[in-house]
């Protein structure tokens, strides 16, 4: 039984080599998506485009619009005339955020007993800019007023000073928790695709005919057809977390062996997905697109983007059977927090659960729609 | 060109779509679906944070600022920790997101008008949480504080008042701005179908048959473009029952400046598409090439999450795509009200767009046929 998966195995690799152009795609195309990901997402928010509206023009409105521009974050750009102008600016999207200071400002500011009005509005049609905006002004005018006071030997300083410590990822770096999620979702999809589409070429080529009259019991040909994908599955992520540990330099603070053995177990989970897919699909056409639907779902529910307990609860529910989200709390436990399987065995043994059946089921749905 | 054999085509090319239910689905329920998906995949608000407290000062003060935390929807605690030592497993497990450490004699401190120090250890893991995080607390903190001192009649104030509006998104809610601009992302579907209706036509050799009618190139064209366009407009009206309907996203411009809007992207994606069209020959190369080309850099360099980056590159690449323009165009109507004079900018690149891709799509064409 041996001999004959492994002449299998070998079949589908001369397959892989003599097909070369395929398998470069497979074993490049991923890095450079990785790569490319990785550029992206770690363009931190900055210069965001601030209009003035300074009614005062005094040398303190002025030392207040260079504390705004001196922020990382926001960089003023616009000097409008009127309230309307900077309505007009916010309105077209070219400024993020407007700033009003009033006539009188240095003056109220130098007098105790009147304060000056600063108003800021924000364009949050896009939130995160708007948001990181509003955080950014506000503190830049706080600090410049609360040195102002100190100037003037008042303590306007709040008596509860909160001091934060952020673990893992001091930098808040976005990186760290979107580069882990890409390697998984990578993997994720070459096993899937490699695991469907082989099965359906097979049958459109009608060379599966050929494969049945052979000597192959049907649980030969399904671990004949997995061990392939799950050494290319492997061989990628291997490339990859590389990738991701040396070049990107996001830390692998766990073991590195618990997180391969987990891999493991996460593309074989997959490879029953995939199996099950080539015996619904006619077509290499068909499974592709069935790739690209479960991908899309997987994508929704597994906390790739927003972390699971962020969802609905009616999507929280459904993720817990996806065996991707559990593979995304492994990948970021052990690499970010150095997390051990006491941690994690609950998501290990889901992910195996989930495995095992879709396997099962797998395997019935194929051998009913060969036979 | 003849009007009467371009309905022509446009008639052949609907019941096409109609027939085939995969290319229905492509054309008009699938951008809907996928609007309802992604949103949620970037909807980047924080909800609950869990904290655990490590109370060193045990006192009323102390206890009332654990329960002003979890006196609404942002914080919930979770766990109170009675040793150091249990501090790092709650994080590591994920089971607290904060660790809010309140001294000895804190109260004594913070009565006493002396300054004390509050600690806070944050999960950093998921970087924007986190950030986000940050600032509530500090919120928090300060409102408890202000609260504090003005029962006591001690005035905190820095000397300025600052108020802040969040415009046309009040609320700051990740939602309500990421529903609009997806809905221009996944617009690009129909397009899509329209790259594989053509490579198909290729591939199964319906466009010699095409050629050999008195068709003109440009009426083929523009017939095809006609009827993806409306295709679209309907996949369009449904995603935007999705986005009112379900997500209740404000929509506050003119049904009417939304849909010649839209109208003039999808003129500009479906010409987009029948150029790349033109250099395709089989189905499965058209929908890799729309993904690169349409999908995927949509989703990070069109100002989707992050405003259009300054650097030039990808600010003339971001400007090259329609869907930069119409993300724009969409949060513009549905958050800001804007009608088509205020938007004309982004209108008319579209509409040029459109017009230089569609001939340059007809020229390549016309050298084909002869």
């Amino acid at each position: 039984m041996l001999l004959r998966i492994w002449n299998l195995v070998l079949k589908e690799f001369v397959q892989f080599v003599r097909d070369w152009l395929m398998t470069t795609f497979i074993l490049t195309l991923p890095i450079l998506q990785l790569i490319l990901l990785a550029q992206a997402t770690s363009s931190r928010i900055s210069d965001l485009c601030v209009a003035v509206l300074d009614f005062d023009r005094s040398g303190d409105s002025r030392r207040l619009v260079a504390a705004l521009d001196n922020r990382r974050e926001l960089n003023v750009c616009h000097f409008p005339e009127t309230l309307e102008d900077s309505h007009y600016l916010l309105d077209q999207g070219d400024a993020t955020l407007a700033v009003v200071i009033p006539t009188g400002f240095a003056a109220d500011l130098a007098d105790a007993s009147t304060e000056p009005h600063v108003q800021l509005a924000a364009d949050a049609s896009n939130s995160l800019p708007g948001s990181i905006a509003l955080q950014a002004a506000n503190g830049a005018i706080i600090e410049f007023a609360a040195e102002r006071a100190a100037t003037r030997g008042a303590t306007a300083i709040s008596p509860v000073d909160l001091r934060t410590t952020v673990r893992f990822n001091p930098e808040l770096n976005a990186r760290l928790f979107s580069m882990p999620a890409q390697v998984g979702f990578i993997v994720y999809q070459v096993t899937l695709t490699i695991t469907s589409i082989g099965l359906a070429r097979e049958r459109e080529l009608g060379t599966l005919e050929q494969l049945l009259v052979m000597p192959l019991r049907r649980v030969e040909l399904v671990v004949g057809k997995a061990i392939p994908a799950l050494i290319i599955g492997s061989v990628n992520f291997v490339c990859l977390l590389a990738v991701t540990v040396f070049v990107f330099e996001v830390p692998l603070r766990g073991s590195l062996a618990l997180l391969f053995a987990l891999t493991l177990v996460f593309i074989v989970a997959e490879i029953g997905y995939g199996i099950f897919i080539s015996s619904i699909a006619r077509t290499q056409q068909q499974a592709i697109l069935l790739v690209f639907v479960l991908a899309m779902l997987d994508m929704t529910f597994s906390g790739y983007m927003v972390r699971v307990k962020n969802l609905p609860l009616a999507l929280q529910v459904i993720a817990q059977v996806v065996p991707f989200s559990h593979y995304l709390e492994i990948i970021r436990g052990v690499m970010l927090k150095g997390a051990g399987l006491d941690v994690l065995w609950p998501h290990a043994a889901a992910m195996a659960a989930i495995g095992v059946l879709v396997i099962v089921v797998a395997v019935r749905s194929l051998g009913r729609s060969l036979d | 060109m003849s009007i009467p054999r371009l309905l022509a085509v446009v008639r052949k090319e609907l019941c096409h779509i109609t027939r085939d239910a995969r290319l229905l689905f492509l054309v008009t329920v699938a951008p809907a679906f996928l609007l309802v998906t992604l949103s949620y995949v970037f909807a980047l608000d924080v909800g609950r944070v869990n904290v655990a407290v490590r109370d060193l000062d045990r006192t009323s003060l102390s206890r009332d600022f654990t329960a002003s935390l979890g006196a609404d929807d942002d914080f919930a605690v979770v766990a109170y920790v009675q040793r150091d030592a249990e501090v790092e497993p709650l994080l590591v497990r994920g089971v607290a997101d904060v660790v809010l450490i309140i001294p000895h004699g804190f109260a004594d401190a913070a009565l006493g008008g002396q300054r004390t120090e509050m600690q806070c250890i944050v999960d950093g893991s998921d970087s924007i949480t986190a950030g986000q995080t940050i600032g509530l607390l500090q919120q928090r903190v300060s409102d408890f504080v202000t609260d504090l001192l003005g029962q006591r009649s001690v005035d905190v104030s820095v000397g300025l008042q600052v108020s802040d509006r969040a415009w046309y998104n009040e609320t700051l809610k990740s939602l309500i701005s990421m529903v609009p601009g997806m809905l221009a992302v996944i617009m690009c579907m129909p397009a899509l179908a329209l790259t594989l209706a053509l490579a198909r036509e290729k591939e199964t050799g319906s466009f010699e048959g095409l050629i050999a009618t008195s068709v003109r190139g440009a009426e083929y064209l523009v017939g095809k473009l006609v009827a993806y366009v409306i295709g679209g407009m309907v996949s369009l009206v449904l995603a935007w029952l999705v986005a009112t309907q379900w997500f209740r996203v404000p929509f506050r411009g003119g049904f009417l400046d939304f849909l010649l809007l839209a109208a003039a992207y999808l003129f500009a994606s479906m010409g987009v598409s029948l150029l790349v069209a033109n250099f395709v020959r089989n189905q499965q190369t058209a929908m890799f090439l729309i993904l690169m080309v349409f999908f995927i850099p949509s989703f990070f360099i069109a100002g989707l999450i992050t405003p259009v980056s300054s650097a030039p590159i990808a600010r003339a690449v971001a400007s090259a795509l329609p869907t930069t323009h119409f993300i724009a165009i969409s949060r513009g109507v549905f958050l800001k009200g804007l009608g088509v004079v205020a938007l004309w900018r982004q209108a008319s690149v579209l509409v040029a767009t459109g017009a230089v891709s569609l001939a340059g799509s007809l020229v390549l064409l016309e050298k084909k046929i002869s």
